[in-house]
C-alpha cells in the first residue's frame, strides 16, 4: 500500500504500475486513450471520481506521445488527416460541455449521459463486429484461395460515399492515400468532439472507427493518427484538471512507468497484424467497458448493499484489461509463430500478416 | 479442449476466465476494503 498524498488515499502502487502498462498496451493498439478503461479502474483503486479522471487525462497524454513516436516510425500518421482532426474537435468538444451543462439546467443530465455513452457504445460495437467478420470471411477465403491477402482488408462502402463529397477544399492525404474534402474531415471531428464533450471521455473509441468508416483511412492508420489527435486534446485536459488540482503526480508517476512499456508493445504490436485484428480488439474493448459500467451502476442503484455486485464490477473492471493484453500478447505470439511456419489455431492466419 | 485453441471465441473464452481469475485474486488480496 502507498499513502497518495494529495488524493487522500491508500492504494497498492503495484496495481497502478500494472493499470498503466495494460491499458497502454491496448491504447497503443488500437489508438485510443482508453479513459473508459482507467478511471473506473482507478475508482476501484479508492481514488475519488474527479481525482480518477484528473490522474487519468494526465496519464494518457504522456502515454500517447510514447504511442505516437512509435506509430511516426512505422509510418502510421498521416499529419494533413491529423491536423484537420485536431480543429474539428476542439470546436466539438467546447458544443458538447455546452450540450451536456444544458441537459444539466433541464435536470436530465445522469440519464441522457448514461443512456447516450451505453447508445454509442454498443452501436460501434454491433457495426464494427459485423463488418470486421465480414472483412475476416473475405481474408479466409483469400487465404484458402492461396491469393495474397494485403494489411487491409474492409467491406465498407460508406468511405467511397464520403470522399464523392466535392466540397472545396479537397484535401490530399498522403499517408492515408486517399482524397477527400477538409469538410468530412472537419465535421467528422467536430461530431466526435461534441461526443467526447458531452460525455466527458477523450472519444478515441468514437474517432477510430469514424476515421476508418467515414473518412476511409485503413486501420492502422486510424489507430497511429488518432493518437496524435490525443496528445493534443489529452494534452489540454491534463492542463485543464492540474489547474483545477484534480491530479495527484505521484499516481501518474506510477502510472506512466508502466504505460511507458506498455505503449511500446501495443504500438509495435500492430504490424504484426491485419486491420481486422485490430477492429476485433476495439469492439472487444468496447462490450466488455459497457458491461462493467453496467455492473458499477447495478451496485450503486442497489445502494451499494450487495458485497457480491462490487465484488463482480471490480473483478470485470480489471479483467477487461488483463483479457485484451492477453488477447494482444496471443496476436503477436501467434504470428510470430506462423511466420516461422509452426501450427497456430486455424482463425490465426487471417489475421496476421506474412513476412 | 481443441475448441478451446482452435476456435476464436473458445480462445476468447479461455482468455477471459485466466483474465477474470486474477482480477479475483487481485480482489481478495488488495481491493475487497474499497
Amino acid at each position: 500500500m502507498f499513502e497518495f498524498i494529495i488524493a487522500g488515499v491508500q492504494s497498492p502502487w503495484l496495481l497502478l504500475v500494472l493499470t498503466g502498462a495494460t491499458v497502454g498496451m491496448v491504447g497503443g493498439f488500437i489508438g485510443v486513450g482508453g479513459g473508459y478503461m482507467v478511471t473506473p479502474a482507478l475508482i476501484v483503486f479508492g481514488f475519488p471520481g474527479y481525482m480518477a479522471s484528473g490522474i487519468d487525462m494526465t496519464h494518457i497524454a504522456g502515454k500517447s506521445v510514447v504511442a505516437t513516436v512509435r506509430h511516426r516510425q512505422l509510418g502510421n500518421i498521416d499529419w494533413v488527416l491529423g491536423l484537420a482532426m485536431v480543429g474539428g474537435t476542439m470546436i466539438g468538444v467546447e458544443q458538447g460541455v455546452r450540450l451536456l451543462t444544458w441537459t444539466k439546467t433541464i435536470g436530465l443530465s445522469g440519464i441522457v449521459l448514461l443512456t447516450t455513452s451505453v447508445l454509442v457504445m454498443i452501436g460501434l460495437f454491433i457495426y464494427t463486429q459485423i463488418e470486421t467478420q465480414a472483412a475476416n470471411k473475405v481474408a479466409m477465403q483469400m487465404e484458402k484461395e492461396g491469393i495474397k491477402v494485403g494489411r487491409e482488408i474492409t467491406t465498407s462502402s460508406l468511405p467511397a460515399k464520403f470522399q464523392r463529397i466535392s466540397l472545396y477544399p479537397i484535401v490530399r492525404c498522403k499517408t492515408a492515400r486517399i482524397v477527400i474534402s477538409m469538410w468530412v474531415i472537419v465535421i467528422v471531428g467536430a461530431i466526435t468532439g461534441v461526443l467526447a464533450g458531452f460525455l466527458g471521455v477523450g472519444g478515441g473509441f468514437v474517432r477510430v472507427p469514424a476515421l476508418i468508416y467515414v473518412v476511409g483511412a485503413s486501420t492502422h492508420i486510424a489507430v497511429g493518427t488518432d493518437l496524435l489527435e490525443i496528445i493534443v486534446s489529452g494534452g489540454y485536459g491534463a492542463l485543464r484538471h492540474s489547474m483545477m488540482g484534480n491530479v495527484d503526480f505521484i499516481a501518474v508517476l506510477f502510472m506512466i512507468v508502466g504505460a511507458m512499456f506498455g505503449a511500446q508493445f501495443g504500438s509495435i504490436a500492430t504490424a504484426y497484424v491485419r486491420g481486422p485484428a485490430i477492429r476485433y480488439i476495439l469492439s472487444y474493448s468496447l462490450i466488455l467497458a459497457t458491461v462493467g459500467a453496467f455492473l458499477r451502476l447495478a451496485y450503486m442503484l442497489t445502494g451499494s448493499k450487495y458485497a457480491v455486485l462490487s465484488f463482480f464490477a471490480v473483478v470485470f473492471t480489471l479483467g477487461e484489461m488483463f483479457f485484451l493484453c492477453f488477447f494482444i500478447m496471443s496476436l503477436v505470439l501467434f504470428a510470430v509463430r506462423y511466420q516461422k511456419g509452426k501450427s497456430v489455431p486455424d482463425w490465426i492466419p487471417s489475421l496476421v500478416v506474412q513476412k | 479442449m481443441r475448441w478451446f485453441y482452435h476456435s476464436m471465441i473458445g480462445y476468447w473464452i479461455t482468455l477471459l476466465t485466466i483474465s477474470l481469475g486474477i482480477s479475483a485474486v487481485i480482489y481478495i488480496f488488495w481491493l475487497h476494503d474499497k
